[in-house]
């Protein structure tokens, strides 16, 4: 008993030296729990949509603003034609569409049946579900309302209700789970083997010694990152590649968009990871600490970018804390331009984003480099 | 003994902070070419930081240092690519094999077609080892993996190679050895750099420094650096060395007991000593069977030198 408790003793004091262990186990808890308790409310509020109304009335206008009233949806602007919906859907500013008829508030008047059409992004299978159920209950809702009473005296009731909402699905209408997970899946991956194989390559060098002849070699500095960076770029476009074959192969994943632009934009979303890697590997003392690291970083990527919870289910807060993440823009670069395609205008937000933090990961990445090297 | 006056290393009052520490104060050292230059000292006195700054990859904050021809601060480049570098760590790829560390290190100091593949072949060649060259270098005992790190570090022929602790952790044996490699390196006119707790490897340069506190205590032929330290040895054999120790610790001129066996080691000043040593063991009715005098070593000296230090 008494040996059990000086290796227990020996064990933490062990641990007392590694700070950095030991602040990640302690700060482990409370972040998950934070994390998943936000990522996993999944009641989805705030859908994005824009309207297109093309009847310019009164009752339009009232079921614009009923839709909002009842939380699920922000109305975040007008557009003309169905050409803007696609537009919006497409680039991710609306995930829904609502299309009001020419002839809605005289056609509500005279107790014809009114067929409202809403034009619904699919690419994820929950948002979707929310969509279209709160629009039937709000349907049948203002239908009840409209079969008053003093009103079915002077018009005969018509046979079906007087408003309904007809969901259009537009990409993945099928509603296949695979075909919304593969391209996030392109995203995780590079995000866990970039940053991991990098931060630990480099941490092996230092722990076996090997770093300090590589710096007393003519070789510079650019030479040796670059050197032992440059295979980790090639594994992750492998990796991308071996995603996408499979899903097409396995799931049928769709490839609307251009392909090459997706493996240009790539470069963004592993250049970040890569000098993220390289920031872990200047913090941590030895591999085992910069998987430790590695995996910490994971955590809060598969919870809170939209990889597995809908991203507008979460707070605000989180949301922004999300946008720090270079998983949350590549998400939705890969499933737009893979399920919508998208051009690159239509992603100049998430592309303008994944710039900002590779540019600063690498600033940072590089000060703290140039300080830690010997 | 170095053939010329030609100086491979010439550091003029280099000096090295880290803040408020003064890691290394006011060092200078002259190398000749085909000199082997010991660096001795303490744990922690400077030696690594010296050593970096003469390399190129660390910045003197005081004084100067021309490398080779170049001056390390502002030209570290060319300093790099006209030194080898040997770490105590060996700083081998233990996944890969000899040959792929050999070929890694030749490709990194830019030989290239013919001149690599014949630089490679005279390597494994000296270093024997030829018939190992598919085996990985993890796989290699001590005394392997010290051939292939020099084989690593001499492969672009460098006029001056360091050597960080080369002989840490390897058997007796395989340490003469390459000691004797070191010698026929410096025969042919390379110049080595090398540092050491072990003073017997000490004896074998031609010149030392002591280095402790960052700063050079002592340095120059091992020879003179032992007499310098003026002192003397009488190795007397008695049954109880312990109470021998004992009773001539501390005594006037006594710089040093040290007990190997029945041996017991006196390193004393002056002649006197040594006679007070021998009456006071007589007073205390120690059996002494014999009493013999020694040459003192560049240990010795080392020992004393610290010793002197730390009571100042």
């Amino acid at each position: 008993m008494r040996r059990l408790l000086a290796v227990s003793l020996k064990e933490l004091r062990q641990l007392r030296r590694d700070r950095l262990t030991l602040a990640m186990m302690l700060s482990m808890p409370v972040s998950e729990l934070l994390l998943l308790g936000y990522a996993i409310n999944t009641d989805i509020r705030h859908i994005q949509t824009v309207v297109l109304d093309r009847d310019r009335s009164a009752a339009s206008r009232r079921l614009v603003v009923q839709m909002q009233a009842t939380g699920y949806y922000d109305i975040v602007g007008d557009v003309e034609n169905y050409e803007d919906i696609a537009r919006a859907l497409r680039s991710g500013r609306a995930t829904v569409g609502l299309v009001v008829p020419a002839r809605f508030s005289s056609d509500l008047t005279r107790r014809r049946p009114v067929r409202l059409q809403l034009l619904v992004d699919g690419s994820d299978p929950q948002i979707l579900g929310t969509a279209i159920d709160t629009a039937t209950g709000l349907a049948a809702a203002r239908s009840a309302e409209l079969a008053t009473p003093g009103l079915a005296q002077t018009h005969p009731r018509p046979a079906s209700a007087p408003l309904s909402f007809e969901p259009i699905i537009l990409y993945n209408p099928e509603q296949r789970t695979a075909v919304y997970i593969v391209p996030g899946l392109i995203g995780v991956l590079l995000t866990m083997t970039m940053v991991m194989l990098t931060a630990m390559a480099l941490t092996r060098e230092r722990e076996r010694g090997t770093l300090e002849a590589l710096i007393v070699s003519p070789a510079t500095r650019l030479e040796i990152v670059g050197g032992k960076i440059a295979p980790y770029i090639a594994i992750g476009y492998g990796q991308m590649t071996l995603v996408l074959l499979a899903g097409w192969w396995f799931f049928d994943v769709p490839t609307a968009g251009s392909l090459p632009l997706l493996y240009l934009l790539a470069a963004l979303f592993i250049a970040a990871h890569l000098a993220l890697g390289l920031l872990f590997s200047t913090v941590a003392r030895t591999q085992q600490q910069a998987m430790q690291m590695s995996f910490f970083f994971l955590l809060p990527n598969i919870l809170i970018t939209g990889f597995v919870f809908p991203f507008e289910s979460m707070p605000l807060s989180v949301q922004h804390l999300a946008q720090a993440l270079p998983l949350t823009h590549f998400l939705r670069v890969a499933r737009r331009i893979l399920l919508k395609g998208a051009h690159a205008e239509d992603m100049n937000h998430e592309i303008a984003w994944l710039a900002a933090i590779v540019a600063v990961f690498i600033a940072a990445a590089a000060v703290r480099f140039k300080k830690k090297l010997l | 003994m170095p053939d010329s006056d030609e100086l491979v290393v010439d550091a003029q009052h280099l000096s090295r902070r880290f803040g408020a520490h003064v890691a290394v104060r006011d060092v200078s050292l002259q190398v000749r070419r085909g000199e082997i230059f010991g660096v001795l000292g303490p744990n922690g006195a400077g030696k690594s930081t010296a050593l970096r700054m003469l390399c190129g990859v660390l910045d003197p904050t005081g004084g100067r240092a021309v490398v080779v021809g170049h001056d390390v601060a502002r030209e570290p480049e060319r300093v790099k690519a006209n030194i080898g570098y040997m770490t105590q760590s060996f700083s081998l790829y233990t996944d890969l094999t000899v040959a792929e560390n050999i070929g890694f290190y030749a490709s990194l100091y830019g030989l290239a077609g013919a001149a690599r593949r014949r630089r490679i072949d005279a390597v494994l060649h000296e270093s024997e080892l030829a018939a190992r060259t598919g085996q990985l270098a993890g796989e290699l005992s001590g005394g392997w993996k010290q051939r292939l790190a020099l084989a690593c570090a001499t492969i672009h022929q460098p006029p001056l190679i360091f050597l960080d602790e080369p002989t840490a952790g390897v058997d007796p044996l395989s340490r003469r050895e390459f000691w004797e490699r070191i010698h026929g390196l410096a025969a042919a006119g390379t110049t080595v750099v090398v540092t050491t707790h072990y003073m017997d490897e000490a004896e074998r340069c031609h010149r030392l420094a002591f280095i402790s506190h960052g700063e050079v205590f002592d340095s120059g032929r091992p020879d003179d650096i032992v007499a310098r330290a003026g002192l003397a040895i009488a190795e007397f054999i008695v049954d109880d060395v312990d109470q021998a120790t004992y009773l001539l610790q501390g005594l006037p001129g006594v710089e040093e007991c040290a007990h190997y066996g029945r041996v017991l080691r006196l390193a004393v000043h002056g002649g006197e000593p040594v006679a007070a040593a021998r009456a006071r063991l007589d007073r205390a009715g120690l059996a002494v069977h014999d009493m013999r005098e020694s040459r003192a070593t560049v240990e010795d000296a080392f020992v004393a030198m610290v010793r002197r230090e730390r009571r100042a």
